[in-house]
């Protein structure tokens, strides 16, 4: 057996699992999509009637939207946060440790306790966020029955637990930069915000891109704090496209109907990696590795 | 240089303000489980009070199924970990060491592979399983983490396998070693920051994970968070520190080990996205 062989088995398990878990049934689902189909019905084609079903669904819209705009406002918010966390971390702070194993805390939250929390937190008339809401003179949010208090809530919920993620790999890069360029600028009399803006951010942007585009992919799957704050309800009006999928999937049994949904969240995916995959492409096939 | 006036302020208040928001929330749900019934409800929220044990109690003896399913969920964990572990190590050596078109073009396609949304996938997937019956198997839960991770943690290994110097592997060849024996001596211990890295990011999914476990489990893998997420359903305005106990159970651990191994953590979001 020669050495090349026996490296491709290395390999394989990897390869074997991504393509057969994700890759073949990926492709199967877009097979699907062109189908009209139910558990245990035999398929039959019907070309783009799905898409044009999907599209047309003035509930699929919502959904687009709900998803739309919690994941821009999670992704930014989010990104903004870890920028100036990083910056502020990365001056010099008291109680290092300690202050960072809090930062983190949140990654080892399952997003079903995530859940918990916050929705205890503001329950009406028992929560200590709605406490102080209530104190200020503010009205509780009415996550229950008002869309975008839902949405907020949810938005609210996914920043607090995808935070650490997007700190961590700015705070990592930006303890990385050269410190001599911050001791010069400030010599040469730049102030704090002068060193954040021209040193800071223009540095630290590779890295901002690749959090960005992973949070943007991450954040667009968005299922399971929503199916278990609201459901998707009242009234559908909380919808996410991923929860959309679900309920004609298992709900209403039309696979061909969520596979062209399923397939329409690849397309995004990978619309918004576009930028990163291309520079990857140009450097593991073109350029050196 | 020396800080103005209103940074010296401002920057502790920062400080307090970033520990508040990340950490009160956690603090507020344990505390919480150990608070009698009456004081979970009480309006303003009380911060002094007797603590009991009366909710962990109560999650003994009425909920039974959850204790079920933390030992499924330690068994998916564990078992989805030292796949990844084994499979990523293996391939992470080649992409390492090897260079090749083919080798080249299968790592692109791994990452474009990653972007598929899992929701995605649970539709040819279900009726599949259900063929094979490995519906409700822990079996399943392991093989969907482990794939989710692979890309990532060949990544984090290549990027780790990588600052092993290839002189040690030559002057081992010289000797004599085979490759079984430069992985078994050199690779793996050298390595073993790097798999400790990538472990960490599949057990964290795994131990947490709602979506899959939801989709593919219905009694006897069930997973402790999906049995946490049945009593929020289950909650009737009575029911809170049972639910409180309970997510104090599943979540201690898993922060605890976070915590322990945060340097990991960094040095594998470092490796498996910058250096990508």
């Amino acid at each position: 057996m020669g050495r090349r062989f026996i490296y491709l088995l290395m390999a394989a398990p990897v390869q074997v699992l991504l393509l057969a878990v994700i890759g073949m049934p990926a492709i199967y689902v877009l097979w699907l999509s062109l189908h009209k189909t139910a558990f245990g019905q035999v398929p039959e084609f019907v070309g783009l009637a799905n898409y044009g079903f999907v599209l047309s669904d003035p509930y699929f819209w919502r959904a687009f939207v709900n998803t739309f705009v919690v994941v821009n406002i999670v992704v930014y918010v989010e990104l903004g946060l870890a920028v100036l966390m990083a910056t502020l971390f990365a001056s010099g702070m008291p109680f290092r440790r300690l202050l960072i194993s809090i930062v983190i805390a949140p990654y080892a939250v399952s997003e079903v306790i995530a859940v918990v929390i916050w929705k205890y937190m503001l329950e009406p008339d028992v929560g200590p966020v709605s406490a102080i809401l209530a104190s200020l003179g503010l009205p509780e949010l009415a996550w229950t029955t008002d869309r975008w208090a839902a949405m907020t809530m949810v938005a609210l919920l996914s920043i607090w637990l995808h935070l650490p993620f997007s700190f961590l790999i700015l705070y990592s890069a930006r303890i990385g930069l050269p410190k001599d360029l911050y001791e010069s600028a400030a010599t040469d009399g730049a102030s704090a915000f002068d060193r954040f803006r021209y040193i800071t951010v223009p540095l630290l942007m590779p890295a901002i891109l690749v959090a960005l585009m992973f949070r943007y992919v991450f954040a667009f799957r968005l299922f399971a704090e929503v199916w278990l704050l609201t459901g998707g309800g009242p009234a559908r009006q909380t919808e996410v496209l991923a929860t959309y999928l679900y309920r004609h999937a298992f709900r209403y049994q039309e696979f061909g109907v969520a596979s062209a949904i399923g397939w329409l969240m690849v397309l995004a995916t990978l619309l918004i990696a576009s930028g990163y995959l291309r520079a990857m492409y140009k450097r593991m096939l073109t350029g050196d590795a | 240089m020396r800080d103005s006036l209103p940074t010296r302020i401002l920057r502790p208040i920062c400080f307090v303000l970033i520990a508040v928001w990340s950490g009160f929330p956690i603090f507020f749900l344990v505390m919480s489980s150990f608070k009698p019934p009456r004081d979970i409800l009480a309006f303003p929220p009380r911060f002094f009070f007797t603590p009991t044990l009366d909710n962990y109690t109560a999650l003994v003896t009425r909920w039974p199924e959850f204790f079920e399913a933390l030992q499924s969920s330690l068994i998916v964990t564990i078992g989805a970990t030292v796949l990844t572990v084994v499979a990523t190590t293996l391939a992470g050596y080649v992409y390492s060491r090897v260079r090749s078109r083919l080798l080249a073009a299968s790592a692109f396609l791994m990452i474009v592979i990653r972007m598929v949304p899992p929701i995605v996938i649970t539709l040819p997937l279900f009726p599949v399983i259900n063929y094979l019956r490995l519906s409700d198997t822990h079996i399943v839960l392991i093989v969907l983490y482990t794939t989710f991770f692979v890309s990532l943690n060949t990544w984090i290994m290549k990027a780790f396998i990588d600052q092993i110097p290839r002189e040690i592997e030559e002057a081992a060849v010289i000797d004599g070693a085979g490759l079984m024996q430069i992985l078994r001596y050199i690779i793996l211990p050298l390595s073993a920051q790097g798999m400790i890295a990538a472990s960490t990011f599949v057990f964290i999914f795994s131990w947490n994970e709602f979506l899959f476990a939801f989709i593919f489990t219905t009694t006897d893998a069930k997973t402790a968070p999906l049995v946490i997420s049945e009593m929020v359903g289950a909650v009737d305005g009575v029911e809170w520190g049972v639910l409180f106990a309970a997510a104090t159970v599943q979540l201690i651990p898993i922060l605890v080990f976070v915590i322990a191994v945060q340097k990991y953590v960094i040095a594998g979001l470092t490796a498996g996205s910058l250096k990508g």
